[in-house]
């Protein structure tokens, strides 16, 4: 059976940029046709990605709070720990968030098509479905197609063992020992889950610092945080996987490799995300691709083709769900008419690990790259009442201000609830905020949250709840 | 008995006036009525006199301020015979006479307590390079801006870059004296390329200079330059005539400010921010877009071609006149200055058409005449001209064709109609051009506005007038009748819609339908706006207009 569309938009993807291209587009009066591979919306991002790995995340943040509190005088039983109940969980989440978009896009009367869609020309679009060809005609496209786990040549991928983030997250079972292939956000958050589920984990990376985005010192407190629990392994590569029936066997080269090959029952591959700018058959359309897979884009989110836009993991790094929205809202605005162009000072980055690292605008090492003048203010946690009072003084929090004025140009925490506190930071950077307007921000104690404003206070030379470095000389 | 007292700024006739020139130090002696400050408003330029005699204590204000009425100019300390002793009464006494005062300002004003101040011993000479502008090629200059021997202060234009985004003046690092200027408008430059060569006033120059490379832009090169050097590279600052704002460093705009300067296409490193520590606001933006809608488009010569629905005109190539034989360059008066941009929007926004007639004044003139002597007899200290026969029969024309008194709304949606009837007179002094306003024509008889138009004449020739003498008018009447010339065509002064261009009279032999009479003839100009008024009204007015004043008894109809 096939059956024939036209509209004035098409989405290609129902990940975060994909329906927020689309919701945008419909609200600002624009027929919509959304068309999308899996049977619910949300992409990876609430399917496999960011929803379902903080539903789990949390889980491994109960068991370790409920441990630790054996140092403060309440002592829990050793934590019973059901599967498949974990596992039911955490798809409910994926359930309730993904059946809100389903009835949204119908509240909005936006056409749902489900199945694998590609280009047949510069304004036709067939998507394969159970259901026969489904052909779209459209006056604008958006394509939002996202990214794919990249995996390794030399890693057998038909091994049940060796896994990716979709497979960790589906929670097969609780390996003994597991290898993390990745010291990046995605490795270092799966990592926690199995580690806190009772998993003995290895994290190999081949950079000499866990998350190299981050800046040195953030992601030193980290590290130093979880060698107790991680067996980390800097500056060091997997040459060589070789599946045995008793596990796993994997050779390493680099600095901290172990000499003979080391026995794993699980390994997680997590080394990044490849663009899915070949699989929609983009050239079709006359759409330019990238050898790597990216679609380039104007700062309207126009490809080369001028009526087709593209956003998201598909156009460019960061891939993030948030800069994904964005660009999908600024995509709809110029289809439907408005002068918009995607312009942010900052796109914030987090990786849900315990402790949390958050970080947004520059970073201290960016600023020395582009020889800017700065200066940098830590508030060490180990002077938070609230902090103290949770037992986790092992954070800080970091502004990075132009030296001259004062202008707020980036920051970075490292610490629980990190990535909650990060939005100040973004806000003032967007803003254009200095030292002064963050500082006399009356920010409430005790609260994690004052740290920003007393980083601020760092900066001022204002400071009363630390030794002032900038504190007026007396005269003996 | 002496008293501190505060100068205060007067009613100077406007929002705000931008001090060009302090003539006063603390310490000086003055006279009443000497003048203080030099203020400059869209109109003219005047001095504010001291409403009292005494010793300048204190001074509140620094060239480049913008002041307002009300605020504190200077402290004086009054002299015994001071008119007043009570403080109160000054603000009284203070609402003295404006006067402008062309002739004085032609000095420009920069930096005179630098010049002042001793030479220090650290002195050098360095030449000033065009620093980085952000354009790979060549950049044509359109105007230099400083002359060898010039005293300048850091941060003062030296040149005038036009690219196609944006023209720019390139400031110079640091104070000194000119020793050599190596650019001339039409040249081309790049970053680089020497400018002029300074010798530095040694208290500006080495000491400061590495602020003012640190204020610029962060990309530039690394800071291991000699601070001459350095501080010859400071980025140029975007030209902005009438904001004469220089934008440094990273621009203050929050997203929605950044959007909706996107959606106007405005480039926000040219906006002056107003808001707390200079953020740039929505009302920034708009009134930037506004104020670019207004400008006369051809000022710098830069936008002359101004693409869609601008004028598309061929650029004019800098002629070397010296080539010729020998030439002066004399620049022009602060009123021509002033005045020029305004007539040049005037002239390319208003639609003109110009209508002709002549007036039979022959019977006006000799009951003019008539009267004059009888004036004489009577000692009234004033002699009636035409033109206030012109201005009765063009108020009275006005008052027949009310849409000769009115103006175009700013969004040109609709006229606002005015219930007054007040008229500018071009006079014609030894600055320049000036047009005072005669108020409530209409209401006044012959011997009120001969008055007044003897006053505000003389006024207008000792450059006396006030800035509120020049506003408020509905139409305008430009005499050229007492030189000579047969017929000219006027630009009308917006926002008035019309004015009246007076030539010379002449006797002419009139057909009066047997035999020719010798009549007096007087040959007149209207040019209208023609948006507002259709050709057949201006005909009629003009018809109504020279009937009145061919026989005035009809202003008592």
């Amino acid at each position: 059976m096939s059956k024939d569309i036209k509209t004035q938009v098409v989405v290609l993807g129902a990940g975060p940029g994909g329906y927020s291209a689309a919701f945008r587009a419909a609200d600002l009066g624009l027929d919509v046709v959304l068309v999308e591979s899996r049977k619910t919306l949300g992409g990876v991002c609430l399917n496999v990605g960011c929803i379902p790995s903080k539903a789990l995340l949390h889980v491994a943040k109960v068991i370790d709070d409920a441990k630790n509190m054996a140092s403060h005088g309440v002592t829990f039983g050793v934590p019973e720990i059901n599967l498949d109940k974990v596992r039911s969980w955490k798809d409910n989440v994926i359930a309730q968030l993904t059946g809100g978009l389903t009835g949204m896009a119908k509240a909005r009367k936006v056409t749902t098509v489900n199945g694998y869609g590609k280009f047949t020309g510069s304004n036709t679009l067939a998507v394969e479905g159970e259901n026969g060809t489904t052909t779209i005609t459209f006056e604008n496209a958006i394509i939002a197609a996202g990214s794919s786990v990249v995996n390794l040549p030399f890693i057998p991928t038909e091994d049940p063992r060796i896994i990716d983030s979709t497979g960790a997250l589906e929670l097969k079972d609780i390996p003994e020992n597991m290898l993390v292939l990745g010291g990046g956000i995605i490795g270092l958050e799966m990592g926690t889950v199995y580690s806190s589920l009772g998993s003995n984990i290895s994290v190999v990376e081949f950079a000499d610092q866990l998350v190299p985005a981050a800046d040195k010192d953030i992601v030193r407190i980290y590290n130093n945080y979880v060698k107790k629990r991680f067996n980390i392994m800097l500056s060091t590569k997997v040459v060589g996987v070789e599946a045995k029936d008793d596990g796993l066997y994997v050779t390493f080269e680099g600095k901290q490799a172990p000499a003979e090959p080391v026995r794993y029952d699980k390994i997680l591959v997590a080394v990044g995300r490849k663009p899915n700018g070949h699989l929609v058959a983009a050239d079709k359309a006359g759409v330019n691709v990238d050898e790597r897979g990216f679609i380039n884009v104007t700062n309207e989110l126009r490809t080369n083709v001028n009526h087709i836009f593209a956003i998201g993991d598909v156009v460019g790094q960061p891939m993030l769900a948030h800069k994904a929205v964005h660009e999908a809202h600024v995509a709809a605005e110029v289809i439907s008419g408005k002068k918009h162009i995607f312009e942010p000072r900052c796109i914030p980055s987090i990786a849900y690990t315990d402790p949390e690292m958050a970080w947004v605008g520059v970073t201290e090492s960016e600023a020395k790259e582009q020889g800017l003048n700065i200066e940098v203010a830590n508030f060490p946690w180990a002077a938070s009442g609230r902090a103290i009072a949770s037992a986790r003084t092992e954070g800080k929090t970091k502004l990075i201000f132009e030296k001259e004025t004062g202008r707020v140009l980036g920051g970075a925490i490292v610490g629980i609830n990190a990535g909650e506190m990060l939005g100040e930071i973004c806000l003032a950077v967007e803003m254009g905020a200095d030292a002064e307007d963050v500082g006399l921000t009356i920010h409430a104690h005790p609260t994690l949250n004052e740290s920003i404003g007393l980083a601020a206070e760092i900066f001022e030379g204002s400071i009363t709840d630390l030794p002032n470095a900038k504190a007026v000389k007396k005269k003996k | 008995m002496s008293d501190i007292q505060k100068i205060l700024v007067p009613d100077v006739g406007g929002d705000e006036v931008e001090i060009i020139e302090i003539g006063v130090a603390v310490g000086d002696n003055i006279e009443a009525e000497d003048a203080i400050i030099t203020v400059e408003t869209d109109k003219a330029s005047m001095d504010i006199p001291s409403p009292m005699a005494g010793q300048i204590t204190t001074l509140k204000v620094a060239v480049g301020d913008k002041l307002k009425e009300g605020d504190i100019i200077a402290e004086i300390s009054a002299e015994g015979s001071a008119e007043t002793s009570n403080s109160d009464a000054i603000t009284a006494t203070v609402e003295a006479e404006i006067v402008p005062v062309a002739a004085t300002v032609v000095e420009a004003p920069a930096a005179d307590d630098k010049t002042k101040s001793p030479v220090a011993s650290i002195s050098a000479i360095i030449d000033i390079e065009v620093p980085d502008i952000g354009e790979d090629g060549e950049v044509d200059v359109i105007e230099v801006l400083v002359c060898v021997g010039d005293v300048i202060a850091e941060e003062d234009g030296l040149i005038t870059l036009e690219t196609d985004k944006a023209t720019m003046d390139v400031p110079s690092p640091s104070g000194g004296t000119v020793k050599e200027v190596f650019i001339s408008v039409g040249d081309k430059v790049k970053q680089g390329s020497v400018v002029i060569k300074l010798e530095t006033s040694g208290d500006a120059a080495p000491a400061d200079a590495p602020v003012v490379a640190e204020k610029t832009f962060a990309a530039a090169a690394p800071a291991t330059k000699t601070a001459a050097q350095q501080s010859a590279k400071s980025a140029p600052v975007p030209h902005h005539p009438q904001m004469g704002v220089t934008t440094k460093g990273a621009i203050y705009s929050t997203p929605s400010i950044r959007r909706i300067a996107r959606e106007f296409g405005v480039d926000l490193s040219l906006v002056k921010g107003t808001g707390r520590k200079n953020r740039i606001l929505k009302e920034d933006v708009q009134s930037y877009v506004k104020y670019e809608l207004s400008r006369p488009k051809a000022n710098a010569g830069s936008s002359v071609a101004g693409g869609a629905g601008g004028l598309q005109v061929i650029e004019r190539k800098p002629i070397d006149f010296s080539k010729f034989g020998e030439v002066e360059t004399v620049p022009l008066t602060r009123i021509q200055k002033i005045s020029g941009p305004t007539l040049h929007r005037n002239w390319v926004t208003i639609p003109h058409v110009t209508q002709f007639d002549e007036a039979d004044i022959t019977e006006v003139e000799a009951f003019r005449k008539e009267q004059n002597v009888i004036c004489e007899k009577q000692k009234l200290g004033f002699k009636i001209t035409p033109l206030v026969f012109i201005l009765k029969a063009i108020a009275n024309a006005m008052a027949a064709y009310p849409v000769f008194n009115s103006s175009l709304s700013e969004d040109g949606e609709s006229l606002i109609m005015k219930k007054y009837c007040h008229i500018g007179v071009a006079v014609d002094t030894p600055n320049g051009l000036v047009v005072p306003v005669v108020r409530d024509v209409d209401q006044k008889g012959i011997h009120q506005l001969s008055k007044e138009l003897l006053e505000i004449s003389l006024k207008a020739r000792d450059g006396k007038l006030k800035a509120v003498d020049m506003q408020g008018s509905c139409f305008t009447i430009s005499s050229l009748g007492g030189i000579g010339g047969i017929s000219f065509t006027p630009i009308v002064n917006a926002p008035d819609v019309a004015i009246l261009g007076v030539s010379k009279s002449e006797m002419k032999p009139k057909w009066n339908g047997s035999e020719f009479i010798p009549r007096l003839m007087l040959p007149l100009a209207l040019s209208y706006d023609h948006r507002v008024i259709d050709g057949a009204v201006a005909a009629r007015f003009i018809v109504h207009l020279s009937g009145v004043m061919t026989d005035i008894r009809r202003l008592t109809l």
